[in-house]
């Protein structure tokens, strides 16, 4: 294993993100896949309520629990999954900090607490990289870490700014107990670019590229590292030679005498008119990335039979691996 | 509801997951809307430079920017339509609430000082869907516009967005608050003891987590904010009524998959749940099929025929071509877009077996080769919206 793959594998926390409609989950759990497969012990997490990642990751009748477990649970060989809720950890940090589980269900328990957490911004934020610390950390016995790799499908562009930031904000605002003591262990995971890095997803389309761009710079402002762009959804070029004379021909064919619809003049130079416009958008698209970048994005083939399930997962992943090695 | 109808409601709003085209599907109602008559503005979360390029309105920041005139009759809107877009500062919001429910100038200095505030206004999520309700309403208020048009953040949050006004609502009842509110009662540790209430026993046990600084420096906030958020509570029921009120209309925004369907579905469940108004479903990038009929089921043998005829039928046409490398590439093209368009046919159908949905109140629209973002294109995307009208 070598090249931008090794590179990322070496990390302890990889935060996958992107604007909505770019494939960030469908990515998150191809490069789990493609990391166990490489032998890394790799938990992908999903954070909120969602369950697409147990849709992507499980076969749909293994019968795996899909409520959200306290420990990442096993989905296949040095890969696990976990659905991080932010009042789940909270309670479980709580629990954690106050040693005595009284305590922390008195304040989980307390509707009038609720009514504050509700309405409260930012905890969820800041819980949720706090878990993200916690599993980071976790030795076992020998003292090795026991969850090596998270890959975390994160929350799309703005929300994902807002959950790398909230650590600033207490920061800020805080200086001291032991509220402030816990935010800096996390901005210091946070920061530290050999350990952890943001991997924007998009797509090459007009507003995924410009978010990304803008993406890319506030993460930098925020000292949080950068891992290789990711290009999804880039459809395969039209392999039609002397594309102008070949679609002035065949529209020149009489219609309806076709032995297949396949075959009809408007149906082939309709439909191979839409891919050549594709096909030169994306380029463009492309090449705006690289050199707004300084380098060409890493490039995932658009999949026609779309990820929606393991099978869909693994032929991503085996397109991830031969891009990233 | 058919389309045209769902221009007669006084707020339309726009949900959907993220990357399905919401903001351009809002700028198309608003120009509709104009078109028809009525005064417009549509609110959108997404800086869409070439959107707003495309409007001539110049770059949309906090303050309603119109589009010309001459542009509106151009596209046939009559002398009394017109539209205007602005896009939400969430800052600006929240400062402008300040300065409007706070008289008092020390106090405002407080509250712009106050470093929780600094960061609360942009940083931390939940204060965007705040402040779109919260600008939503002092923009209703106002009366200046038939129609505004709210173009809200992707799925999962938009509901974050619905939730903000009764989440506000709760907070500001809540026990905790009124304890955090009586800073002595955080900070007098004389009372340590004597747990009067579950909440009091509660935030002693936050306090042994977080120190007893940041329950001050929240209480600190909360005290600065007192009044502030007490407006703002009643504020954001009066926002709860009007998004649940007959004359606000949601239209759900969707993609031709079928991941985005079953999304579509329980978000639909949810909003007729919280008690919205669901006026239609835009199935946005539809693959259009160019040929007649329906596109044919994937079958290799005729796409092996298919091929043969094209590339004899080229040969004869034009004998300098290669035609057998173009009919592969034709008929290729021609059979990945069949499936798309099956594809896209089939997920229309389970929307439409799985919502209950009036006539015509499912309006798909076909994918353009180029994004839109012209005038022109959201003409198209008009044209195909509103073919069909409630008095043919």
């Amino acid at each position: 294993m070598t090249g931008a793959l090794a590179a990322l594998l070496s990390r302890r926390l990889l935060l996958v993100t992107g604007k909505g409609g770019t494939g960030k989950t469908s990515i998150a759990a191809a490069l789990g896949v493609a990391a166990a497969r490489e032998g890394v012990r790799t938990v992908v997490v999903e954070l909120g309520s969602s369950d697409a990642l147990a849709e992507l990751l499980s076969e749909p009748d293994a019968g795996a629990p899909r409520a959200p477990a306290r420990e990442p649970v096993p989905v296949a060989e040095n890969l696990f999954r976990l659905r991080l809720e932010p009042e789940r950890a909270l309670e479980e940090y709580l629990e954690l900090q106050l040693h005595v589980r009284l305590f922390a269900r008195a304040i989980v328990g307390n509707a009038a607490f609720h009514a504050f957490l509700d309405a409260a911004p930012g905890w969820r934020e800041l819980i949720t990289l706090g878990k993200l610390w916690h599993l980071v950390s976790l030795e076992d016995r020998a003292g090795q870490p026991r969850w090596p790799l998270l890959v975390v499908d994160a929350p799309a562009t703005g929300h994902g700014l807002s959950l790398l930031s909230a650590p600033a904000v207490v920061i800020d605002a805080v200086r001291m107990g032991p509220l402030r003591r816990n935010t800096d262990r996390v901005q210091a995971l946070v920061t530290d670019a050999a350990r952890t890095l943001v991997l924007p997803v998009t797509l090459p389309e007009e507003l995924p590229v410009k978010e990304t761009l803008e993406l890319r710079a506030r993460v930098r402002e925020l000292g949080v590292g950068l891992g290789p762009l990711i290009a999804n959804g880039v459809e395969p070029e039209l392999a039609l030679p002397d594309a102008e004379r070949a679609l002035a021909c065949a529209a020149r064919l009489p219609k309806g005498v076709a032995p297949s619809p396949l075959a009809e003049p408007q149906v082939v130079v309709a439909a191979a008119r839409h891919r050549l416009t594709r096909n030169r958008l994306q380029r463009e698209f492309l090449e705006t990335l690289a050199r707004e970048t300084g380098q060409p994005p890493f490039e995932l083939p658009w999949l026609a039979c779309g990820v929606d399930g393991p099978e869909g997962v693994r032929a991503l992943s085996a397109e991830l691996r031969g891009a990233l090695a | 509801m058919k389309p045209d109808r769902w221009l007669d409601c006084r707020v339309l709003v726009t949900v959907g997951t993220g990357g399905v085209g919401k903001t351009t599907i809002a700028a198309v109602l608003g120009l509709e809307a104009a078109r028809a008559g009525k005064r417009v503005l549509v609110m959108t979360i997404d800086p869409a430079r070439r959107l707003a390029d495309a409007l001539g309105t110049g770059p949309l920041d906090h303050e309603a920017r119109e589009v010309p005139r001459e542009r509106l009759r151009a596209l046939g809107a009559p002398e009394s339509g017109s539209l205007a877009a602005l896009m939400l500062d969430t800052k600006r919001t929240f400062d402008e609430l300040v300065l409007r429910l706070t008289p008092d100038p020390a106090a405002r200095e407080r509250i712009f000082a106050n470093p929780i505030y600094r960061n609360l206004t942009d940083a931390l999520a939940g204060s965007r869907e705040y402040s779109a309700t919260e600008k939503l309403l002092q923009v209703y208020t106002e009366g200046r516009y038939d129609l505004i048009v709210l173009d809200t953040p992707p799925a999962v949050h938009a509901l974050d967005f619905l939730d903000a006004p009764r989440r506000l609502t709760g907070f500001l009842d809540g026990q905790v608050v009124k304890l955090l509110l009586h800073p002595a009662a955080v900070v007098g540790r004389a009372s340590l003891r004597l747990f009067r209430s579950g909440s009091e026993f509660a935030l002693r046990a936050l306090e042994r987590v977080t120190g007893l600084e940041f329950l001050t420096a929240i209480s600190e906030f909360l005290l600065v904010f007192e009044q502030l958020l007490a407006g703002f509570g009643e504020r954001a029921r009066e926002v709860a009524r009007l998004l649940r009120d007959p004359s606000c209309g949601f239209v759900l925004v969707a993609g031709p998959d079928f991941s985005q369907a079953r999304r579509a579905r329980s978000f639909w469940e949810r909003l007729e749940a919280e008690g919205i108004h669901l006026v239609g479903l835009v199935l946005n990038r539809v693959h259009p099929w160019p040929g007649d009929g329906t596109p044919p089921v994937d079958d290799p043998v005729e796409a092996a025929r298919a091929e043969r005829w094209l590339s004899e039928a080229l040969t004869a046409a034009d004998r300098e071509l290669d035609a057998s490398a173009c009919a592969r590439a034709l008929v290729g093209a021609a059979r990945a877009q069949a499936a798309l368009a099956r594809r896209d046919t089939a997920v229309r159908s389970e929307l439409e077996r799985a919502l209950p949905l009036e006539a015509d109140a499912l309006r798909a629209v076909p994918l353009f080769a180029e994004d839109v973002h012209a005038l022109d294109g959201l003409m198209r995307i008009a044209g195909e919206i509103f073919a069909v009208r409630s008095d043919a």
